[in-house]
């Protein structure tokens, strides 16, 4: 007994000291007014910091983004990777070229996928592919406002990244899914759509709640790629985004902590909804 | 209830010529089985019947119908996977009722029916269960209810009872045949074990490399087979072969072995005649040797030396060599022999099998 506790001591320590404690500290600090701006040190303001975030339309902006971001790109992450996962599942020539081409997005450091998709949209080099890209921001910012084109990038990055993600993802949970089972359903229905809806998704449901958990996890926590994407020029904020300009720019490090907290509550319910569909409580067994 | 027919039937893939030429008429309400090792093509042949499989070549008719370019769901067929193929996230109710909610029938009719297909497997206490909750005998009973709630015209079993353990199997082997005479529709029944083959089959095709090697009722692929494999395959030991010449004169001929030396019989004397001088496989099989005693004719007789003694209770199983062949007998239970014991076995003269060398058909 002794021995096993000695034995995990390292990964208890790695738990504690990189999960728990940093955790820990920044719940303190959001219910303080700590900042390195102040000659004092933190001092405990109770819930004002999180009672003035709720007043703020700044914040609630940046909550609707990051719901809206979050759902839409989980969505169409989804839908394209359900289609990619259905195309790779049977034979065809050329699956391997074609599994290459929806896997690389993902198989590359999200840095580089960043550049290159950054010169897609504007691309380095002038060509004739150039001046249509810049009308089609100018279109895009004149319709929906500035910052609309680099925050529909933002969303259309996530969505080409994480598609190939899922899609791959997908693929190995049909493939773990005995044939017989969709070739059962061939014997009873003509209708693709009625066989997929019957039978595919709820064979496939752990699997697609997973997919929407990691979805949701990097999508709400998703302040690398908006940043690198827009460059700090960032007109639709994220709460992490907002977070970070607050911290780590204007030094307020107690409104921040409460402002990346604020949405973690909801955020872990639905989580462990969905943490129920992919791992459901055992039945007895015969 | 159909009959089905099929005619000169292929599969290729790529590089396999999976199925060929197979010619088979499977009458109203018979039972027929599809036995042969594995990649002999039976599976591939039940699956195109299925539609499952395209068809390469050749033509399947169901009843009148013939059914090559209607979809699997057109073609009034229930199947049963080798691992019962049930949805885990639905109910043993479920399960069943699948294909009638597939084909929208009424829920009356669908209950009706599920509650009559569970009565007659026995299997009402387990319809609000999920597929994890039952045991493989429980499965298989609920692959076959969702089978028999359709009505079909045709079962097709892909190798139902192979996933199940020794004693399981016989006894759901004894249930399927109840079914069948029960139910009378025509089944169409895949496995790679000959004894299930045997005991279910009202007739059995016997298939290899493709290839079928011979279609017949179970005693006469037993007594008759067509061919070398037929009669090594069908038959637990299998068949004793022994490669001889025949040898002799006008009057009688002798297949002579090495370390064996044997009269050929009246029976077989006209068809081995031509084969003089040439050498050919005699098969024997296990039960038609004997210790010799009295009463056996001094050329149906040879030496041998005890290999490997098999008590089965019943019976015991002598390996015994003669010159370079092995050899099986099954011998009376009371037999006393040990190994390395010289014991002189007798044949059966009325069932010796001769096969042709290169043809390797039956003489």
């Amino acid at each position: 007994m002794a021995t096993a506790y000695l034995l995990l001591a390292p990964a208890t320590v790695l738990l504690l000291g990189m999960l728990a404690y940093p955790l820990g500290w920044e719940v303190w600090i959001s219910f303080t007014d700590f900042s390195p701006l102040n000659d004092h040190g933190p001092r405990f303001v109770g819930l004002e910091n999180y009672r003035h975030l709720l007043a703020d339309a700044e914040f609630w902006r940046a909550v609707v983004v990051t719901v809206g971001f979050a759902a839409a790109t989980t969505l169409a992450k989804l839908a394209l990777g359900v289609a990619f996962a259905l195309l790779l599942a049977r034979p065809f020539r050329g699956r391997t070229l074609v599994f290459l081409a929806i896997f690389l997005p993902w198989a590359y450091p999200a840095s580089v996928s960043v550049i290159g998709w950054y010169w897609t949209l504007s691309p380095p080099i002038p060509t004739a592919y150039s001046p249509f890209m810049g009308t089609l921001k100018y279109t895009v910012d004149g319709a929906l406002g500035g910052g609309a084109w680099a925050f529909l990038s933002v969303t259309l990055f996530n969505i080409w990244r994480g598609s190939s993600f899922i899609g791959v993802f997908l693929l190995a949970g049909i493939n773990a899914v005995p044939p017989e089972l969709f070739e059962c359903a061939l014997l009873e229905s003509r209708s693709a759509w009625r066989r997929f809806w019957l039978v595919t998704v709820p064979l496939l449901r752990p699997f697609l709640a997973l997919a929407v958990f990691l979805s949701l996890t990097t999508a709400f926590a998703d302040l690398a790629n908006v940043w690198l994407l827009t460059a700090g020029r960032v007109v639709f904020p994220v709460v992490g985004t907002q977070a970070y300009w607050l911290a780590i720019k204007g030094g307020q490090f107690g409104p921040a902590s409460a402002l990346s907290l604020m949405l973690v509550p909801f955020l872990l319910a639905v989580l462990a909804l969905l943490f129920r569909a992919f791992d459901p409580p055992s039945e007895a067994r015969a | 209830m159909a009959q089905v027919l099929l005619k000169d039937l292929n599969k290729k893939y790529d590089e396999v010529h999976a199925v060929k030429d197979v010619n088979l008429h499977i009458r109203d309400k018979e039972f027929i089985v599809l036995v042969g090792p594995s990649g002999c093509g039976k599976s591939t042949t039940l699956r195109m019947v299925a539609g499952l499989e395209e068809i390469t070549a050749g033509e399947i008719a169901i009843g009148d119908r013939v059914v090559n370019d209607l979809p699997p769901k057109d073609r009034d067929i229930a199947m049963v996977f080798q691992n019962y193929a049930l949805y885990p996230h639905m109910t043993v109710y479920d399960n069943m009722a699948f294909g009638l909610k597939m084909r929208k029938f009424p829920k009356a009719e669908i209950q009706k029916r599920v509650q009559d297909a569970a009565e007659i497997l026995g299997i009402q206490e387990l319809l609000k269960r999920k597929p994890r909750q039952l045991s493989g005998g429980q499965r298989q009973r609920v692959a076959v209810g969702r089978a028999i709630v359709r009505h079909p015209q045709v079962f097709l079993f892909d190798e139902p009872l192979s996933n199940l353990d020794a004693k399981l199997r016989v006894q759901m082997r004894v249930e399927l045949k109840r079914l069948h005479d029960r139910l009378e529709t025509t089944a169409i029944y895949v496995t790679h074990d000959q004894v299930e083959a045997m005991t279910l089959g009202d007739r059995v095709v016997v298939m290899k490399d493709g290839w079928i090697q011979q279609v017949g009722e179970p005693l006469e692929l037993y007594t008759k087979p067509s061919n070398r494999f037929v009669a090594g395959f069908i038959g637990s030991p299998a068949m004793n072969f022994v490669d001889v010449g025949i040898q002799g004169g006008d009057s009688s001929l002798t297949a002579q072995g090495t370390g064996i030396r044997l009269a050929i019989p009246p029976v077989n004397a006209s068809q081995l005649g031509p084969y003089k001088g040439q050498r050919v496989t005699l098969g024997i099989r296990p039960e038609d040797l004997h210790i010799a005693a009295g009463g056996d004719q001094a050329g149906y007789v040879f030496d041998a030396v005890v290999d490997v003694v098999e008590p089965l209770g019943s019976e015991i199983l002598l390996d015994v060599k003669a010159g370079p062949n092995s050899l099986v007998a099954r011998v009376e239970p009371t037999v006393r022999l040990k190994v390395h014991d010289g014991v002189r076995l007798a044949v059966n003269p009325d069932r010796l099998h001769f096969f042709d060398m290169t043809s390797e058909k039956a003489i």
